[in-house]
């Protein structure tokens, strides 16, 4: 919300500068984002006044006007403004003028015609939003006299961040209020009363009083609402960014800003019978002020005349009810409108003005009859007429009910770590406007003003008290000691241990989104329903990603889009198998393309192949003390013949392998390997307990073998570990060929056995035996030979 | 005749150049047929009186010389390596065989900070789900529906009742569930808002931190969160400011601002010439929000706060555009 400084200081006035009363403001909870200054660079920059003006030759849409600056020679200026009228008092900006957006007055030619200068709008000079036309100085400004004299320019706008529990500070009043509050002042309210005896015959008929509780009208007759807004008003509205319209509309949004009552005006004309508030039907229509047509439905409180809705309530008003400037006879509407009746219609319709704004939040129930009487006043004197009485509903049942709070001394003490004076306390209880009921030694009691509708419980006071008294002011405390120790687990590894070995073999941490589009989620998920979001920022980001793959992917597209060729990524992050929190699980994935190592002097610069990723991987498992088991896997994601599953006690917790080559093609990508584990299932880590190791000597004996290419390495190592030797403490293998020697679907392997005993040095003789059973068990299985 | 003997073979010890020659010399003196073996075997032609001292003498040359041989010996090994360690020079300024260059996200370098300071005041750390419900996001947290602090959260929606989560306070909620006060615990972890522009990326990232205990008041939460914020940023007299807010699961409810890191205070685009930096919204537990878990609000009450960890990062690391830590070029990640 903006609003003048001069403006709210006619209301109270702390003897402290704007910068001061900002900041005091912002250290009490009313933000102010910013003091907008309003003077402008106004040299070269005087009262002009237009003597003649002709339609351009060239161009329908400007004139040409004469302008008398008092200056012996009439200056000839083109402008484009609609409301160039003659003898009109004008902001000329000569030439050398430097206007608020910049612009550089020079001398120049618009469509064939000179131009010596620039009649400025408000925005123009900087002194407000306003662009509609050229500004209007007063007709007894003296020529050639600077602007500045002219222009309402000592001022200030405040720019406050008003939160959501403060609906009553979206008013100078509610402004003021807060002020006095802090600077120990009083806040006069001006109470108007028209004494009229004119009868309001306008029948209201409330069926929701929940949800209207009080609802107000006043008939003014005979207005003349051509008239035009005084400038004061103009001005002061302007500064709060609000836009002006006619006489009538401009009075009630300006009561709105003073008071923060939102209140409405019907063209007595158009009203077909009586006033009727009550929910919409299902399916009826209403044009908006706004000209937005919306279908309402059943959950909307209307204004409706006794044929149709006329207005939503506390929203917006129908632009066929709505005043005009020909409008004679106009309905003022002031109401309470209960705040969760309003709250969350006005932006289900896409819908937020200034009143939904104020109602959601809550309005002061105790303003209607006041707020009311001043747009009466304004009205009169502006716009002429006679007022009638008010004509009101009110339901006291329904009108909220202001419970006593009560709070005790101990509580707040407790709550805010020290100790507040009592008498001071109590000061600023009623400076806050709360009345004190009751009170003794250890507590108060206290009414809330109906203007707070945030103040429910103690603490909502204790807030109150605490920021009147200064954060800052708060001493800094200590936690107390916390002297049970918290247990270290070792038997669970943290994500970063498990990133540990990752990063020594050069990946780099990645996190990408993890909503992925729709291109990635047909090629990836496809076996996974998708987890769609209904409100996505784009059809890129709409899917949640069931595998962290498209988003590794992704990272490697972008960094060889951008010339970085040789990666090496991992993440981890939750993926999406549903909504549901068993459904979301943490995985970690990596990728690898390009080069084995950077261009080295050492070595040759060979491409990375499956067997760098499986080491990889091999270096990550080998944290964990369970067991894994690495199987050949079929997946339409990975390539056939070079990918992988892992498994763990006989169940799949993780995949890698070459990214399938029709995949990589559809995302212009070089061989890319990759792996992806469920985290869960690698954090385990037992406690590890010592093993005695032997002292006698081992003895190595080595065998080479001709088998069939596809028998895998896995299974002859399975076959000689079914054989359960004692005395076998490891099998590898250290070579792995095919030669011409060899038949073309056979291959050699050379296998190294290891064989200890913990008592004694063994016999040749028994190992013998040992690798002998081996060589014929392998026979057996396998048909293998020894080479 | 002895003494002509020791002086010339220390001679021809000293005049070797390799070790073949100083074999030689050995040969010529204390070989079978050597100088000094031939001496020895004289040893009858000597008086018998005479004959121990003169053994004597004997051995204590032969003794002599065996010595100096073998330092010659020495010196000729130090000869004969320093001639290998010439040849096995390298040039040390080669780089390394194959260097990796791996490394944490900035912001799990941040997170992983961010812990180690408060695990070192007994905070444990506690993680829940993205996607979240209605009641642990909001109405829990005292957001009931339509309440107009939903508005400040521009929420992603998979049905009705599904969202993800604008923020890690519903880890709040989760851990009271399951866990008895007294409770210290941080949360860190990915949120979302349906916001995107220079400023703002959709998915970011919260750490929440949340006490409950017997006693627990507001100045100790200032206190907590101003050492915090000075052991983050290493700066012992960071100025740090609190001011009232408004966030609905707290009350009273506050945020911080810091002195701006990057003028010192003297005003600059990044504090919007302020001298003040936002960095957190902290306050007390709103009751409603204990009662929510059926925490007795006379027996316990809490404080909780949370900040931005990309704004945290941003800071510490000089980062001017929120949307560089999710692109991932490896020419910003390597930077940390």
């Amino acid at each position: 919300m903006k609003i003048s400084s001069k403006w709210l200081r006619e209301w109270v006035n702390p003897k402290v500068s704007d910068k001061k009363l900002a900041e005091k403001l912002t250290m009490s909870g009313i933000e102010v984002e910013g003091i907008h200054s309003i003077s402008a660079n106004l040299e070269h920059i005087v009262v002009g006044q237009i003597v003649s003006f002709n339609k351009h030759p060239n161009a329908d849409r400007l004139n040409v006007c004469e302008i008398d600056i008092a200056d012996g020679q009439n200056l000839q200026i083109i402008c484009g403004a609609t409301n160039v009228s003659l003898n009109m008092k004008v902001a000329v900006a000569k030439i050398g003028a430097k206007l608020s957006n910049n612009i550089k007055i020079k001398k120049s030619k618009i469509r064939d015609v000179y131009s010596s200068g620039m009649l400025c709008s408000e925005e123009e000079l900087g002194i407000s939003e306003l662009n509609e036309g050229i500004i209007e100085i007063d007709c007894d400004a003296n020529l050639g006299d600077n602007i500045a004299k002219y222009l309402d320019l000592d001022d200030k706008v405040f720019e406050l961040d008003i939160t959501p529990n403060r609906g009553d500070c979206f008013s100078i009043l509610g402004i003021a209020r807060e002020i006095a509050a802090i600077y120990d002042l009083k806040v006069d309210i001006l109470k108007y009363y028209n004494k009229t005896k004119i009868k309001n015959d306008i029948p209201i008929k409330v069926f929701n009083s929940r949800a209207c509780p009080k609802y107000l009208t006043r008939i003014i007759k005979n207005i003349d609402n051509k008239v035009k807004t005084p400038k004061w008003i103009v001005a002061r509205l302007t500064k709060s960014a609000q836009k002006t319209h006619s006489a009538v509309v401009d009075i009630i949004n300006y009561v709105l800003l003073e008071m923060g009552q939102p209140m409405h005006a019907f063209d007595m004309e158009k009203i077909n019978g009586g006033i009727n508030v009550r929910m919409a039907s299902s399916g009826e229509k209403i044009e908006l002020l706004n000209a937005q047509k919306i279908t309402l439905r059943e959950d909307t409180l209307v204004i409706a005349d006794d044929k149709n809705p006329i207005a939503i309530a506390g929203i917006i008003g129908g632009e066929e009810s709505s005043t005009q400037i020909e409008s004679r006879d106009i309905l003022i509407e002031s109401a309470f409108f209960e705040q969760k009746s309003i709250s969350g219609i006005a932006r289900s319709y896409g819908l937020n003005t200034e009143s939904s704004i104020r109602f959601e939040r809550g309005v002061d129930f105790n303003l209607t009859h006041q707020a009311l009487e001043r747009a009466t006043e304004l009205i009169l004197d502006i716009c002429g007429g006679e007022a009638t009485e008010i004509a009101e509903f009110i339901d006291i049942q329904t009108l909220p009910k202001l419970e006593p709070i009560k709070i005790t001394l101990d509580k707040i003490s407790k709550v805010i770590g020290f100790k507040l004076d009592k008498e001071w306390i109590e000061e600023k209880i009623i400076l806050l406007g709360f009345d004190i009921i009751n009170k003794n030694d250890q507590f108060f009691s206290v009414a809330v003003p109906s203007f707070r509708f945030d103040i429910k419980l103690d603490v909502d006071i204790i807030e109150e008290l605490l920021r009147l008294y200064g954060y800052d002011l708060i001493p800094n405390k200590n936690l107390n000691i916390d002297a049970s120790l918290q247990s270290v687990s070792q038997s669970h590894l943290s994500n970063l241990e498990l990133s540990q070995p990752l990063i020594n073999k050069g990946y780099q941490e990645v996190i990408t989104y993890s909503f992925i589009s729709s291109k990635y989620s047909d090629i990836f998920n496809s076996k996974y329903k998708n987890i769609t979001i209904i409100n996505p920022i784009s059809q890129d980001m709409s899917i949640m990603r069931a595998s962290l793959f498209p988003g590794l992917l992704q990272t490697i597209e972008l960094n060889q889009r951008r010339g970085n060729i040789n990666s090496r990524f991992f993440e981890i992050g939750l993926c999406f198998n549903g909504t549901n929190i068993e459904q979301q699980v943490y995985k970690i994935a990596g990728a690898i393309t390009g080069k084995r190592h950077s261009n080295n002097w050492a070595n040759d610069a060979e491409d990375v192949d499956f067997f760098d990723i499986k080491a990889d991987v091999e270096s990550l498992l080998s944290l964990s003390s369970d067991d894994f088991v690495f199987e050949p896997y079929e997946n339409s994601d990975l390539q056939f013949g070079q990918s992988a599953k892992i498994i763990k006690d006989g169940n799949k917790i993780g995949h890698l392998g070459l990214l399938s080559p029709i995949i990589a093609k559809k995302l212009s990508l070089e061989k890319v390997f990759l792996f992806e584990i469920l985290l869960a299932e690698i954090s385990n880590c037992n406690i590890s307990s010592y093993n005695n190791f032997s002292l006698f000597q081992s003895s190595r004996r080595d065998i080479s073998l001709v088998i069939k290419k596809d028998i895998a390495f896995s299974n002859i190592i399975s076959c000689i570990k079914n054989l359960k030797q004692k005395y076998l403490i490891d099998v590898f293998i250290f070579d792995v060929y095919e030669t011409d020697n060899i038949a073309d679907d056979k291959k050699s392997i050379a296998l190294g056995l290891k064989y200890q005993s913990d008592k004694e040095t063994l016999k040749d003789e028994e190992i013998n035996k040992n690798v002998n059973q081996i060589v014929t068990h392998l026979r057996k299985e396998f048909y293998a030979e020894l080479r | 005749m002895i003494d002509n003997i020791t002086k010339t073979a220390q001679q021809d010890i000293a005049n070797t150049l390799n070790f073949k020659e100083l074999d030689d010399v050995r040969i010529t003196y204390l070989g079978k047929k050597g100088k000094l073996t031939a001496l020895l075997k004289s040893l009858g032609d000597i008086a018998k009186e005479d004959r121990p001292k003169f053994g004597e003498k004997v051995n204590k040359v032969k003794l002599e010389l065996e010595r100096l041989i073998a330092i010659r010996k020495d010196e000729f090994e130090l000869i004969e390596l320093k001639k290998t360690l010439i040849k096995d020079k390298v040039d040390v300024t080669l780089p390394g065989r194959n260097v990796e260059k791996g490394g944490l996200h900035p912001i799990t370098k941040t997170i992983n900070n961010i812990e180690k300071i408060f695990i070192k005041s007994g905070f444990q750390i506690a993680i829940g789900p993205e996607i979240e419900d209605d009641f642990h996001n909001f109405s829990a947290l005292n957001i009931p529906k339509h309440h107009p602090a939903r508005a400040m959260h521009d929420t992603f929606y998979f049905d009705a009742k599904m969202v993800l989560r604008t923020h890690t306070s519903p880890v709040q909620i989760r851990t009271l569930e399951k866990q008895k006060p007294p409770v210290r615990i941080i949360s860190p972890g990915k949120v979302y808002r349906c916001d995107s522009d220079i400023t703002h990326t959709p998915m970011f990232h919260q750490i929440e931190g949340l006490i409950v205990d017997k006693e627990i008041s507001f100045a100790q939460l200032k206190g907590l969160l101003i050492d915090f914020l000075r052991a983050y940023f290493e700066i012992e007299d960071l100025k740090v400011r609190f001011r009232p807010s408004y966030f609905p699961f707290t009350e009273p409810s506050a945020e911080a601002d810091i002195e701006c890191v990057m003028c010192n205070g003297s005003g600059c685009r990044v504090c919007k010439n302020t001298g003040w930096l936002e960095v957190l919204g902290c306050g007390s537990v709103h009751p409603n929000v204990l009662s929510s878990v059926n925490i007795d609000t006379e027996e316990f009450s809490g404080v909780a706060f949370g900040m931005g960890i990309e704004r945290l990062a941003m800071l510490k690391y000089k980062v001017n555009d929120i949307r560089l830590f999710f692109e991932n070029d490896i020419r910003f990640l390597e930077q940390f």
